[in-house]
């Protein structure tokens, strides 16, 4: 393995090394890209905020910078105003992600051995943050209109809440023209459908994403279908929409970057999960497991593993990563973290690393040890956003695999809205976090 | 098992608290500003003391005046040029305090986005850095607010950087012979302290400030802030500490001394949380 670093140190190139971050909506995306980015940098400043990077640094140089934006037309994302809103006093959340941004860090890292009077190495790390209903957007770039649309309605023909979508579908004639007026109140149903199925069920698999977060701007025509499973004059005007839809999806979120990741990290926000119930769960899961599936995996079964590894084609790394692991004390992260490798899956072949860490982006709590019922319980405590008073809370006890029907039977309690602890150095000095260094020091293994 | 029988509970405690603080790091054990008893004596007994000296001078001269004028003009000068003295020493340790303000005038200034007040600030600090000056022409021709932070970045900063790292190994050099060197804990603490104290006021000078006594009380306030979560056993710190101490003699001493290694360490630490404490540069963007 470490002469492929060695082959690598040799090479005066400057790497680009594309991270794929696939999160849910609220997942912790933009949270995590932020705190990744300020620890980056604080670490380059020499401060140590990331310290499993210091010690497979062991003492060597390392300098980061915020990418200057090339000739790419993706937005930047906004490093300096989303690290300014957490450190400001009262601390703030990112709002809901509205569109697609790029973050790319330039590191220089110091050779070691006998490479180190060598230039040090450059890579480039790039991330996308976007919001995260478009990521089920990814799966529909491998089916057709009618393909998706038969999944589509087998998912919601039977569930109460899309009475009115499908008594829509059965009132339409034999073989429906293709009408504006049409195709337009079916989209509006359709719309509607997926909105309360994920306000009233808090299921994710809704798709198309765009249906639920617009893109900023005035809405484009295409953006009016819905699933239609006939070959009808309606169908095909339908069908037309649907194909402009995901070439806007291929355009904005597969090229710049999830069509050329070569490591992935698949974020989860299981502890929500766990509190959302069997079904939400599974849906969860499994929507996790269908964008999965959508990625471009190395193909080249042609090529043995050592050499797709050493060009970094396809996907090498993967990480699952709960997030949110702040919520729980230090002793359940562990079961967090096999519990969040244990219910993506992925499709598997040889050469493919993965590894499964519980990290919180941005630290608000601490652990404390709280007494109920007269057994002391680990659990954690930090202020409440807004009420300026501090909460305890242990939520329930986490599985380290996938629930079963005794665990449901439980409760699991809601996460409470923690406040940011302080920012050091107003941010400066990076964010707080837990095992945000572990993670990216895997993700970085091959480089440092 | 028995665990999992345990209801799940959330719970508002009563009492406001403040926002939450990241783990204070071993640094800020050092000496520390603010007003605790002692502080509070020893103010007291400062205001006793210039109080009861002013009006004991006032009194004297009045006296003088009523022996001779001319003794009475000649006692006056004393008094006025003493107290004079005294004044001048104050005004500089608020001047100090106020350079600490300058630097959160400049960085909010940097960090606000608007063109013009970057380009201003950016022209302040130049003015304070010994070699800005050869850098203001540049920043007062360009009228791009973010070519004006770049080229902060890529002028200003990396040399302060190296500056500041190498303040920082001397530090550790010195206080890693002089705690081999003394006998005493005690002693060993009071030096790792001074040279601590003088390590923050070198760095503040490279970075532009000039802060008095207090000024560097509250400088070292907010480095240990701004160290907050430098975890003891950083390989960094150690790394950079171990290269320090690659000289086989302060090796075969190190041996020795256990404690030395660990103060020659923080002064490293020490040296980089000052200047990110100093630096007004905000972070983010190349
Ligand atoms: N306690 C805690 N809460 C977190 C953490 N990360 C995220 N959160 C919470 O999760 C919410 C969502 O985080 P975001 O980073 O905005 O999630 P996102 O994936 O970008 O969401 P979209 O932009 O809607 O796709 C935040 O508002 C926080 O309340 C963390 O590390 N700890
Ligand atoms: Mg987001």
């Amino acid at each position: 393995m470490d002469w492929i670093g060695t082959a690598r140190g040799l090479v005066p190139v400057r790497r680009t090394m594309r991270v794929g971050v696939t999160g849910l909506a609220r997942a912790g995306k933009t949270a995590l890209l932020t705190s990744i980015a300020a620890n980056l940098l604080a670490a380059g400043a020499g401060l140590p905020a990331l310290p499993a990077l210091a010690a497979r640094l062991a003492g060597r140089s390392f300098r980061v910078a915020v990418a200057p934006a090339g000739a790419e037309d993706l937005p930047r994302f906004d490093t300096a105003a989303h690290l300014a809103a957490l450190a400001r006093d009262p601390p703030s959340w990112p709002a809901r992600t509205r569109t697609v941004s790029a973050l790319a860090l330039n590191l220089e890292i110091g050779q070691s051995g006998l490479l180190a009077a060598l230039p040090p190495q450059r890579v480039r790390v790039e991330l996308l943050d976007y919001p995260g209903e478009w990521l089920l957007d990814l799966p529909l770039l491998g089916l057709g209109f009618g393909a998706w649309s038969a999944a589509a309605l087998r998912r919601v023909q039977n569930r109460r809440e899309a009475a009115e979508f499908m008594a829509f579908l059965r009132a339409l004639p034999a073989r429906p023209p293709a009408d504006e007026a049409l195709a337009r109140a079916g989209h509006r149903l359709y719309r509607a459908l997926l909105h309360r199925l994920r306000e009233e069920t808090g299921l994710s698999l809704l798709q198309p994403g765009r249906f639920l977060m617009p893109a900023p701007g005035p809405e484009p025509p295409w953006l009016e279908f819905f699933p239609l499973a006939d070959d009808s004059p309606l169908a095909c005007l339908l069908r037309d929409r649907y194909d402009a839809y995901v070439g806007a999806v291929r355009e904005q979120l597969m090229d710049p970057s999830f069509g050329r990741v070569d490591r992935l990290v698949v974020l989860a926000d299981l502890l929500s999960a766990l509190h959302a119930g069997p079904a939400a769960f599974a849906d969860a899961t499994a929507a996790l497991a269908e964008v999965a599936e959508a990625l471009r995996w190395s193909g080249s079964s042609l090529l043995p593993d050592w050499l797709t590894t050493l060009l970094g084609f396809g996907i090498t790394r993967v990480a699952f990563a709960a997030t949110k692991s702040d919520h729980v004390a230090d002793r359940q992260r562990g079961n967090l973290a096999a519990l969040a490798a244990a219910v993506t899956r992925l499709p598997m072949r040889s050469g493919l690393r993965t590894a499964a860490f519980a990290v919180s982006a941005v630290r608000c709590t601490e652990d404390v040890v709280w007494t109920l019922q007269g057994h002391p319980v680990s659990a954690v405590r930090g202020r409440v956003v807004g009420a300026e008073r501090a909460g305890r809370s242990y939520p329930g006890e986490v599985p380290d695999k996938p629930p079963d029907a005794a665990f449901w039977t439980h409760p699991f309690l809601a996460l409470p809205d923690f406040e940011p602890i302080r920012l050091p150095l107003g941010g400066r000095g990076g964010v707080p976090h837990l095992n945000l260094d572990a993670l990216l020091a895997y993700l970085l293994e091959d480089v440092l | 098992m028995t665990r999992s029988r345990i209801t799940p509970r959330f719970e508002l405690e009563d009492t406001p608290v403040a926002r939450m603080e990241p783990e204070p790091l071993p640094v800020a054990e050092e000496p520390r500003g603010g007003m605790g008893s002692a502080g509070l004596l020893l103010a007291g007994a400062t205001m006793l003391g210039l109080g009861l000296a002013v009006l004991s001078a006032g009194n004297f001269v009045i006296d003088e005046f009523a022996r001779s004028p001319v003794l009475g003009w000649m006692s006056l000068a004393v008094a006025g040029g003493g107290f004079g003295l005294m004044g001048a020493g104050a005004w500089r340790e608020i001047n100090g305090l106020f350079a600490l303000s300058e630097v959160d005038h400049i960085r909010a200034g940097l960090e606000s986005g608007e063109p013009v007040r970057i380009a201003q600030a950016a022209v302040d600090w130049l003015k304070e850095l010994p070699e800005g000056a050869a850098l203001l022409p540049a920043v007062r021709a360009m009228n791009d607010a973010d070519a004006v932070l770049a080229l902060l970045r890529s002028r200003v900063v990396p040399g302060l950087q190296q500056r500041a790292d190498a303040l920082g190994r001397t530090a550790a050099m010195q206080v890693f012979a002089a705690t081999a060197a003394v006998p005493s804990p005690a002693l060993d603490a009071l030096v790792v302290g001074w040279r601590g104290v003088r390590l923050v006021r070198q760095i503040a000078e490279l970075h532009g400030l000039r802060p008095g006594m207090l000024g560097t009380m509250s400088l070292l306030r907010r480095t240990a802030m701004s160290a907050a979560g430098v975890a003891a056993a950083d390989m960094a710190i150690d790394a950079a500490a171990r290269a320090v101490l690659s000289n086989p003699l302060l090796q075969h001493l190190a041996g020795d001394v256990a404690g030395a290694g660990v103060a020659a360490r923080r002064m490293v630490v020490l040296a980089r949380a000052a200047a990110a404490a100093c630096s007004p540069l905000p972070p983010g963007r190349a």
